[in-house]
């Protein structure tokens, strides 16, 4: 936050506090942060403003959740750790895959729209929420949805508000389908050599049992780690034992026939905290770098990391990229020895990532270098549509201003 | 006005595109709900360039669009109920493009949902949502209700496979909506919004690989109270099939005469359940059920590794309203959702009101996901049952209400059950929606007096909104 003043904290009470604060916001014209763990704040452009910064801390608690119904209702400031660990007693999860859980909330993950890398095999989380409170600039609170797994009853207002980054309301309250928890989880690190991608991709693409993610980083040294390796191949399998015993056993003989011939495995909790810790990676960027996501076909996710390193050559930038072959997305984290070598080609290097990538947004990053470039790069040919939605929801354009898309 | 409407549409699109004479618009007045009302005219544009420029002009004109896929819909959202214009999608019928390696292909709205998984099975793909409408609805229906189907317990409905959408505005300017693109999901507001938004003039779809294994399984049991709660258990248990589908006695009878497919008749109900996935999973999955269809009272239990039975079973389960006609000449389905555990209670309760209204009634429903769809039976010849049969429908949804439900599972609003939303949702949650309305259609021509309730604020009147 670029406020000269540090904004004053306010932590509402209840639903209906959120509502009375923000409609005293609009008001006084009062420029309103919601802040949730403070885990992807660094998502989106520094507001233009913040006066007041909403904190959902005090909105905790998991309510009507029946493990037979697996849905439940959860207030907007639960951490997710929370979430997994009273749905975990009944053996069901909802595959959040966002950093930090531990301090990341609820609300946030979804006003953020986090998608992770397990999302081809789970849904977004946009995809397991069937109900949403929303507060609004007006004071109101307004729900849609509800506690059913399929409804087709008015618009599907929640999927507005998931991505929205506080720019429409305070997301109060989500409703979710949950899932069962898969029993096994085992993770798989293979290293490879430059020339053996395509032999790789086909490897993969002949798997009769899909990884739940399949990544390949290049950097990213602290996690998943493989002796002696930059490029690795990271496999993550989930669901019964026996599924995943085949999976992890033709995986390695796939990747043996395509000349890969050591696999690291971790098992069990180790695998999940290995994995979470390659989530976390995403956003752990540090004063000196910034990390970009580009989304595209999932085919083209390899190619579009090693285009990065190319254009970091050309800069004399570091860069590190996770390449995710299920679902299209590319994080790219460039850095520098310093801030200030950075700053000084960043104009030039940012023109060139949006020039090469049709889809990059900044993911997270050392303020400086953030507040130097605009976080979205140019706006989708929809955002006059996406104008107006914000000005018919938030009129006094108090909500995180600046923050989004085209500077919405 | 009516003239000039027809006029400059025929004008402008000439005579094999614009339907205008009322012998020729009979067919556009009518869903599968109800009769309806003559629309001014009908346009069967070839591509989205001649959609936008009938939306243009009925927009100009001051007249109603109203986009139409079969007209399979059940709850009236394809009937002109103010007149103008009906936009027939049938042919917009093809895949425009196909990418096996990503599973995305792009179709048009007017290809019917069992074509396009037909026409990639090849590729070892599907497009999951299948409603039991499948072989004659269309995906642009299908986007239009958020439909979904026996198989959404574990793939999820209409929206949860949606990547993007292009469609008309009022100006008649085509958008294109992307989830990879930044900002407000604007492709998740447009699914289920009932053509009231938009005309969707193509649909980006996701595919998913067809399972290595799939195994379905018929259990009989003596009621539908104890199979509902067999459901319960099932989920419970951290097991989710690709289907759990239940039908009473009065279906399956209707059922096994027509399509012979092996149900056993002496059950009270029936509960179909289908696993799909690697083949490790299937024995132990099977064995799972079977044990938990045993301690709720299962009279019996078959399964099936047979694709040719498999299909059959599915095939008269999603025939299963349409073979109703044994039974009484008309029938009337209503759709709610409950969480699935108050489904046993539920169901006793339509049994009730059925019997009270002295109507037979049939469940045929997607028990996994606490979906109903009690199906009354009556003569419409007889005024007392249509009375009946409307009044008992409106108490079934407040019943469904009353136990934490909802009025729509996968058909949606339309015109039928526009005055219940309320129900459902207070001002201050309709009057959101009605700013989201505002920004797409300010003019209230897209599919009007649809989905929101009369004279409630997401009336036809537009609301004042002060710009910063």
């Amino acid at each position: 936050m670029t406020a000269s003043v540090a904004p004053r904290i306010v932590r509402p009470a209840d639903a209906t506090e959120v509502a009375a604060t923000l409609a005293a916001c609009a008001r006084e014209r009062a420029a309103v942060v919601v802040v949730g763990g403070s885990t992807l704040q660094s998502l989106g452009n520094a507001p233009r403003r913040c006066d007041v910064a909403l904190h959902t801390s005090v909105l905790r608690g998991i309510r009507d959740y029946d493990p037979r119904d697996m849905t439940a209702g959860i207030d907007a400031g639960t951490t997710l750790a929370e979430v997994a660990r009273v749905l975990g007693e009944h053996g069901q999860w909802i595959p959040f895959d966002a950093p930090l859980p531990a301090r990341a909330t609820v609300g946030g993950t979804l006003a953020a729209g986090w998608a992770g890398p397990r999302r081809a095999a789970y849904g977004r989380p946009r995809d397991l929420v069937i109900g949403s409170t929303i507060a609004l600039t007006d004071g109101t609170l307004a729900r849609a949805g509800g506690m059913v797994v399929k409804n087709v009853t008015g618009y599907d207002m929640s999927k507005l508000y998931v991505g929205s980054l506080g720019t429409l309301g305070a997301i109060v309250r989500a409703n979710f389908k949950a899932l069962p928890r898969p029993a096994a989880h085992r993770l798989a690190v293979a290293p490879i050599a430059g020339d053996q991608r395509e032999r790789t991709l086909a490897a993969l693409g002949a798997l009769a049992i899909e990884p739940t993610a399949a990544l390949v980083l290049d950097g990213f040294a602290r996690v998943a780690r493989y002796p002696g390796a930059a490029l690795r191949l990271v496999l993550l399998f989930e669901g019964s034992e026996a599924v995943v015993d085949r999976a992890v056993r033709d995986a390695r003989s796939a990747l043996g026939r395509a000349g890969i011939a050591e696999t690291l495995l971790h098992d069990g909790e180790i695998a999940q905290h290995g994995f979470a810790d390659i989530v976390d990676a995403y956003v752990d960027a540090g004063e000196r770098a910034l990390t970009y996501r580009t989304s595209g076909l999932p085919s083209t996710a390899w190619a579009r990391t090693r285009a990065a390193h190319a254009l970091a050559r050309e800069h004399g930038l570091h860069a590190e990229s996770i390449a995710d072959l299920r679902t299209g997305d590319a994080i790219l984290r460039f850095s520098a020895r310093t801030i200030a070598t950075f700053a000084a080609k960043l104009g030039a290097f940012d023109a060139d990532v949006r020039r090469a990538f049709e889809r990059a947004t900044v993911l997270a990053g050392g303020g400086t270098l953030r507040a130097a470039i605009d976080a979205w790069g140019a706006p989708p040919s929809t955002i006059a549509t996406m104008r107006a939605i914000k000005t018919h929801f938030d009129p006094a354009g108090i909500l995180a201003p600046g923050r989004y898309v085209g500077a919405i | 006005m009516v003239t000039s409407l027809a006029s400059r549409l025929l004008e402008a699109l000439g005579p094999d595109t614009v339907r205008s004479s009322p012998e020729d618009l009979a067919v556009y007045s009518y869903d599968a709900y109800s009769d309806g009302h003559l629309p001014t005219a009908a346009v069967l544009p070839r591509d989205a360039r001649e959609a936008a420029l009938a939306v243009r002009i009925a927009f100009e004109c001051g007249e109603p669009v109203v986009p139409r896929g079969a007209g399979s819909g059940l709850c009236g959202g394809a009937i002109p109920v103010r007149g103008g214009l009906v936009m027939s999608m049938v042919r917009m019928n093809r895949i425009l493009e196909l990418d096996v390696r990503n599973r995305r292909a792009r179709v048009q709205p007017g290809l019917i949902n069992l074509d396009l998984s037909r026409a990639i099975a090849t590729h070892g793909i599907f497009y999951a949502p299948d409603p039991s409408s499948q072989k004659v609805s269309t995906i642009g229906g299908n986007v239009g209700t958020n439909a979904g189907g026996p198989h959404c317990l574990s793939y999820g409905t209409t929206t949860n496979h949606v990547l993007g959408i292009e469609y008309v505005d009022g100006q008649g300017v085509i958008h294109h909506t992307s989830l990879d693109d930044p900002g407000y999901d604007l492709t998740g507001l447009l699914v289920g919004s009932e053509g009231t938004l938009g005309l969707v003039t193509a649909v980006d779809v996701r595919l998913l690989a067809l399972p290595e294994s799939v195994r379905v399984g018929l259990a009989a049991f003596p009621d539908v109270e104890s199979a509902s709660e067999a459901v319960s258990a099932i989920i419970g248990a951290g097991i989710v099939p690709t289907a759990l589908e239940i039908m009473d006695k009065l279906i399956t009878g209707a059922v096994e005469a027509h399509y012979h497919a092996g149900f056993p008749l002496d059950a009270g109900a029936v509960l179909l359940v289908e696993i799909a996935g690697p083949r490790d999973d299937m024995t132990a999955g099977e064995n799972a059920i079977a044990r938990i269809a045993q301690q709720h009272g299962a009279l019996s239990w078959r399964s099936s590794a047979d694709a040719v039975e498999r299909e059959a079973l599915w095939a008269s389960r999603k025939g299963a309203a349409g073979a109703l006609g044994r039974i009484a000449p008309n029938y009337y389905i209503q759709d709610a959702c409950v969480p699935r555990t108050k489904l046993p209670a539920v169901i006793h309760e339509i049994g009730r009101i059925a019997h009270f209204y002295d109507l037979p009634v049939g469940n045929v429903f997607h028990a996994g996901d606490g979906n109903l769809h009690p199906l009354l039976c009556f003569d419409r010849r007889d005024a007392r049952a249509v009375r009946a049969v409307v009044e008992a429908g409106t108490e079934i949804l407040a019943t469904c209400i009353a136990m934490g439900g909802t009025i729509s599972g996968e058909h949606g609003i339309g015109s039928e059950k526009r005055d219940s939303l309320s129900l459902v949702f207070g001002a201050d949650d309709l009057a959101a929606m009605d700013r989201v309305r505002d920004v797409f259609d300010p003019s209230r021509l897209f599919n009007p007096d649809k989905i929101f309730p009369t004279g409630a604020v997401c009336g036809e009147v537009r609301a004042p909104v002060a710009v910063a």
